[in-house]
């Protein structure tokens, strides 16, 4: 391959590296722009008796106030219709929207918030998955039974939005077989994905009533698909035009900002642009699901698992946003990616007074790792096992099926993947200094797929462009690219690729889950096969030679074997203008993805210091699964940039709260790795082609998180000994475990 | 009501500008809103990200924590006026193909403080780089190909 596997630089680097791209608050049009801002809920929880807002509307610069009023009453969620864009009669939340407003310019809009008087009804609130699910908690939907929700949303109960158990085997059977039993409970606090860029859109109305918003978002459709839900519109009045996106992570795909500046620009009839500031994406803009876990595991003595019983309490909160994909991802990754006969899982998505919970890279997955993981080193110490050793013996095989993963799985590489990690970072030979210790975990991810379609077309010249809506958060678009260049014989530099918008891109399926590169890839791929054979045949026809004997290569294609009876790309793209088949062009759809694993091992030396408990990161070994690697810059980079947010969540990431407000919404009290604390991560890849997916590619970017915090927990345990449930493992927590340990002897 | 607004005379990238600007606005409000200067990022608007670092009178600052007429008869640097007249500067070539930018959202302020450290110091060790962008954050790459980056740039130059 030629342009497969190419470590290439993004095709809009250069837009990068000086300044031009144009991210969400960086949208200028004709005309003044409105500063929009929004009034969120001081109280977790709360009932509206009046919300007056006609003092704000009189102040002068002031150009629209919106509530609930102004929208149709139309409840919205993917899963669950639970919630109002505008709280109508209750805030579950702080930072519950109540208001919008649009003024000519920011602290005319900011003194317009405090002109708004809103008269609540305070009441008891509950912030904590466990305790929402007691009896007597207090109902954050009291009318939860009425909400429309679709077939998969069993279980719902009181707060309980959503619950499912999940068996395989006969988990009674299994703890009587094995040798020890082996029960802890973990718990990982909300973490914030923290994009340095936050929601920022501009949204603008036109005379028409088409509704165009310009938002840094990784899923356009389902932005255009709720605008157009909450302003009850067809999809042709609402345009989503995607931005450069500051990272997302997840984070920028649920709407959040976008129907407040429609509200406002339909209103004023002005474009209004609304930018979150620090303090209000870190309190509203849907975070990780924080989780308790209860991990219950039978062992033979030789470290077969044979059984596990997993319990899981995700705190969704306010309304269920994708708690429950979050929970479905849970079920699958509860049991680890280890071959156990007997399983059972119950999994609750909880609804409690907080932000509503997004994806995060990975949801459910460095939460359930840390504990699944923390458990079977705990269990290898216990039986005198080796680590890897364990792991090895319970991974799974090629054609094995773990719980929920809807098949016997293909392309396993469990085994290679932890070898290849344990063999980069020289496990046998262990650092045995004080104070210092080595962590290994192993984690997967389960990569499927959803529809997608994509377009190439060959230009007059020869040059070819991809049609495609998929939003580029770590290099899809130029991955894209190199698959058509590839397919077509041709350089990525002949190719143009960049996200077009809703109103002209095929559908094309949200960046996330890992499975753009998979679902877009294979639908590009499709299209720019059927380009190539387009130009074949009609190359065949010109050159009068069977399509079969045609060698497309080098921005030509010609005869095998003589290479000057032929004809230049631009040659045949001129020619198929006159010709009775047109243009060159093809639109190919793909929509059925089985989920596919991808695992990541990782080995983390650490140094604990024994006075503040501080832990520091030593070196850091990272092994992943990645199929064939498209482009190796983008791979190796985005693994890098994941381990460092799963070091954050290890070690010092948590969002903390008091009555539902959180207490350190800022870049100083929110810990994430700068440049100081980072280690330099090795990354080593494990190359084997997938049964599908574009030329053998594999999702990348969720299951290098997956194990982090687990490898340095770990890591923490080999220095000096101490368990840590729950994170992130601050030097407070390990210091304090130190201490009791300590106490106990 | 709005405040009495103030004459601020600066240099920009080399390019004279005089403006009307209110006494509250920051240096990076006036580059990104009153001078459609939108290459300088707000991040978190507090000082604690580096999204907004420009070079003021050879200093590196945080824009967002600086009142524009704080930077009255001074001259800024920002990304744009980085890589002048289509050619771009050596940091940015490295940035480009050490995959130092991936969303690219902290680029600009990182390659300022690049070139703020390679202005000072122009053959750095990797720990000197480190520590340059200690005051830029980024999520995408865990930095080890920005520091790559910089010192490849270093090289080049
Ligand atoms: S925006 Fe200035 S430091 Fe973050
Ligand atoms: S490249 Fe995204 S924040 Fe640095």
């Amino acid at each position: 391959m030629k342009v497969v596997g190419q470590g290439l630089p993004r095709v809009e680097i250069l837009e990068k590296v000086t300044g031009q791209s144009v991210f969400g608050a960086d949208v200028r049009l004709p005309g003044p722009i409105l500063f929009g801002k929004i009034l969120g809920s001081p109280h977790a929880h709360a009932r509206i008796r009046s919300i007056d807002t006609s003092k704000a509307e009189r102040l002068p610069g002031v150009k629209a106030v919106v509530t609930a009023q102004d929208l149709p009453p139309v409840r919205f969620g993917r899963f669950v219709r639970d919630e109002e864009y505008f709280a109508r009669t209750k805030v579950r939340l702080v930072g519950d929207r109540i208001a919008a407003v649009a003024a000519l310019d920011e602290e005319t809009a900011e003194e317009a918030l405090r002109l708004i008087k809103v008269d609540y009804e305070v009441l008891p609130q509950v912030t904590d998955a466990l305790e929402a699910m007691r009896q007597g908690a207090p109902l954050i939907h009291e009318e939860y039974d009425q909400y429309h929700a679709i077939s998969m949303m069993e279980g719902r109960k009181g707060n309980i939005c959503y619950h499912k158990e999940t068996v395989q085997g006969d988990i009674a059977r299994g703890f009587q077989e094995a040798d020890r039993i082996f029960e802890h409970r973990f718990y990982a606090p909300m973490v914030h994905q923290t994009y340095i860029e936050p929601h920022a859109v501009l949204a603008r109305v036109d005379a028409a009533g088409k509704v165009t918003v310009w938002v840094p978002t990784q899923a356009q459709f389902f932005i255009r698909q709720s605008v157009a839900e909450i302003f009850q519109l067809p999809l042709i009045k609402v345009r989503v035009i995607p931005t450069e996106i500051g990272g997302g992570f997840g984070g920028k795909m649920l709407p959040t900002v976008e129907p407040a500046a429609v509200a406002l620009a339909r209103k004023s009839g002005m474009a209004v642009q609304i930018v979150m500031s620090r303090a209000e994406d870190f309190q509203v803009a849907n975070p990780r699901h924080p989780c308790h876990m209860r991990y219950k595991t039978g062992v033979k003595l030789d470290g077969t698992i044979v059984a596990r019983e997993v319990e899981v309490a995700l705190g969704t909160g306010a309304y269920c946003g994708i708690g429950a994909v979050t929970s479905q991802r849970a079920e699958m990754l509860a049991a680890g990616p280890y071959r156990i006969p007997n399983v059972k899982i119950d999994v609750y998505c909880v609804y409690t007074n907080h932000a509503n919970c997004g994806p995060y890279r990975a949801p459910a997955g460095p939460q359930l790792a840390f504990a699944s993981e923390s458990q079977i080193d705990i269990i290898a110490r216990e039986l005198d096992l080796d680590p890897v050793e364990i792991r090895l013996k319970n991974a799974i095989q090629e054609g094995d099926q773990t719980p929920a993963c809807g098949g016997p799985l293909e392309s396993v590489h469990a085994k290679e993947t932890l070898l290849k990690a344990a063999e980069a970072a020289g496990w046998g030979a262990k650092p045995r200094e004080k104070n210092r210790g080595r962590g290994i975990a192993l984690g997967y991810w389960l990569v499927g797929g959803y529809a997608s379609s994509a377009g190439v077309k060959l230009n007059e010249d020869g040059t070819v462009t991809v049609m495609t809506g998929v939003v580029d958060l770590s290099g899809t678009v130029t991955s894209l690219g190199q698959i058509v260049a590839e397919v077509l014989g041709i350089e990525l530099d002949d190719v143009h690729v960049r996200t077009a918008d809703s109103d002209f891109a095929p559908h094309s399926t949200i960046s996330a889950g890992s499975q753009a590169l998979r679902s877009m890839g294979t639908a590009t791929k499709m299209a720019a096969e059927e380009v190539k054979k387009q130009i074949m045949e009609l190359a065949a026809d010109k050159l009068e030679a069977e399509t079969s004997d045609l060698v497309v290569e080098g921005k030509r294609i010609y005869v095998r074997g003589s290479i000057e009876k032929g004809l230049s790309l631009g040659q045949v793209a001129q020619l198929s203008l006159m010709h009775e088949r047109g243009p060159i062009v093809s639109i190919q759809s793909s929509s059925h993805f089985p989920n596919q694993p991808a695992f990541s091992a990782h080995v983390t030396d650490v140094e604990v210091d024994p006075e503040t408990g501080g832990v520091k990161i030593l070196r850091y070994v990272a092994a992943q699964d990645v199929g064939t690697a498209i482009n190796p810059l983008s791979v190796t980079g985005q693994i890098q940039g994941s381990v460092m947010q799963g070091l954050g969540q290890a070690l010092s990431e948590a969002c903390v709260f008091a009555n539902g407000k959180m207490r350190n919404p800022t870049f100083l009290d929110y810990k994430i790795f700068s440049s100081l604390d980072a280690p330099r991560v090795e990354v080593h890849l494990v190359e084997q082609a997938a049964g599908d997916g574009p030329f053998g590619a594999k999702g990348i970017g969720e299951p290098s998180i997956i194990p982090v915090p687990a490898a340095v927990a770990n890591a923490v345990r080999d220095a000096v000994g101490v368990t840590i449930f729950d994170l992130p493992l601050s030097a407070e927590r390990v210091r304090m475990a130190m201490r009791e340990k300590i106490t106990q002897r | 009501m709005a405040e009495m607004k103030k004459r601020l005379r600066v240099t920009i990238n080399g390019e004279r500008y005089e403006k009307e600007v209110s006494p509250a606005t920051s240096l990076l409000d006036f580059l990104r809103t009153d001078l459609n200067l939108t290459g300088t990022k707000e991040g978190c608007g507090e000082g604690e990200c580096g999204a907004c670092s420009v070079i003021l009178d050879g200093r590196l600052v945080d824009s967002c924590l600086i009142l524009a007429v704080e930077a009255d008869g001074q001259e800024i640097q920002t990304i744009e006026g980085v890589g002048r007249h289509g050619r771009l500067h050596p940091l940015q070539k490295a940035f480009a193909e050490k995959g130092a930018a991936q969303c690219g959202y902290c680029t600009p302020g990182m390659i300022m403080a690049a070139k703020y450290l390679l202005d000072h110091n122009p053959s750095p060790t990797p720990e000197q780089a480190l520590e340059a962008i200690a005051g830029n954050l980024c999520r995408c790459t865990g930095y080890g190909s920005i520091v790559d980056a910089i010192l490849s740039a270093a090289k080049e130059r």
